[in-house]
């Protein structure tokens, strides 16, 4: 039985090691920084711009989990979209190398870098991607690598 | 948690409450950050491998952040209240590894719990240390959800500056050395 939300996408046997995903670019604006952390990570560094000024950060800096989340967003639309992909196995080694300020532009690469099958869902493999993400002053904000599940070909389906 | 460097007792476990994972929640974060059938729509993730509707990890993680956040401002109040000067956490470096064993479906009530497993000195911040922290979700079944092994910063309380730190510091702000020092540290 095909499944018919992956039909006509790249199922794991597709994929190669060493492929590039060109992800793009988005733009934070302060009012995507301030609903995130009011829901999610409610520091005053991330709420309010005297007290941001103040901290560390030096300014409004978005949380990094949001960072993480708009990577992820990033790769769905220049990959998930096409992939049969289903949902985030793992992540390792996530750093955050810089604070990502109101109006900063983020992106960059995400490269395959494992293609394994996985050991609890049969018909899957998984795919590890390295990201490789950075701000409009090439400035480096993000780095991990993150592993998804892919549905293998199902019996039938065209090469 | 919000206490300085030197009172932070290693396996000492925190319960950070629960959270009850809504089905209109998860698909509001999914459209946001992970737009995938079966995080956003009810209908195609009957066809998916866990068969409905299931919460982005992404999204778990950062609940499990904010019942951490809380916790951290809730140690702070009580160790005001108790008229002891709170510690002070600094940003996070990075997260060493995240699981997510079993999927979170709309009902799903999650609880969240913290252990500091590991503590050291920094060797870049004079000042501050490192902690490393596992966050972990159970749900209501026991079944575990969520593990994650962060890294914090710490502040420490007893920390003296060596005149010569504070000798390189003052010389980072002076013109042409300043950028020099600062580039080779």
């Amino acid at each position: 039985m095909t499944n018919p939300a992956t039909d006509d996408r790249r199922y794991w046997e597709d994929l190669r090691l060493g492929e590039v995903i060109e992800l793009g670019r988005t733009t934070l604006t302060r009012e995507m920084i301030t609903s995130f952390a009011r829901e999610f990570d409610p520091f005053p560094f991330h709420l309010d711009e005297s007290a941001a000024k103040a901290s560390l950060l030096g300014g409004l800096a978005a949380s990094g989990w949001q960072t993480g989340a708009l990577c992820l967003r990033l790769l769905a639309d220049s990959f998930l979209v096409t992939t049969a992909s289903a949902g985030i196995v793992r992540v390792r080694n996530l750093k955050w190398k810089n604070p990502v300020m109101v109006g900063d532009d983020i992106g960059g690469t995400a490269t395959i870098t494992e293609l394994s099958r996985s050991e609890h869902h049969p018909q899957f493999g998984v795919l590890a991607l390295d990201f490789d993400v950075s701000n409009q002053r090439r400035l480096p904000v993000l780095l991990m690598r993150l592993s998804v599940l892919v549905a293998e070909r199902p019996v039938g389906a065209l090469a | 948690m919000t206490r300085w460097f030197e009172d932070i007792v290693l396996d000492e476990v925190f319960s950070l409450g629960s959270h009850n994972f809504e089905a209109d929640d998860m698909v509001r974060f999914a459209a946001l950050y992970d737009p995938q059938s079966l995080h956003t729509d009810r209908e195609a993730a009957q066809h998916s491998q866990f068969g409905g509707l299931v919460a982005s990890g992404w999204h778990i993680a950062s609940v499990a952040h904010r019942k951490m956040v809380d916790a951290l401002f809730a140690e702070e109040e009580r160790l005001r209240t108790l008229g002891h000067e709170p510690g002070l956490s600094g940003p996070s470096p990075g997260v060493n590894s995240m699981d997510f064993p079993a999927p979170v479906r709309p009902g799903d009530v999650v609880s969240f719990r913290l252990v500091v497993t590991n503590k050291r000195h920094s060797n870049t911040i004079p000042g501050w240390g490192l902690l490393f922290n596992r966050l972990t979700g159970t749900n209501e079944q026991g079944q575990l959800v969520y593990e994650a092994n962060l890294v914090g910063f710490s502040k420490l309380r007893d920390y003296r500056m060596p005149w010569w730190q504070k000798l390189l510091q003052a010389l980072t702000r002076v013109p042409i050395i300043g950028p020099l020092l600062a580039r080779r540290a």
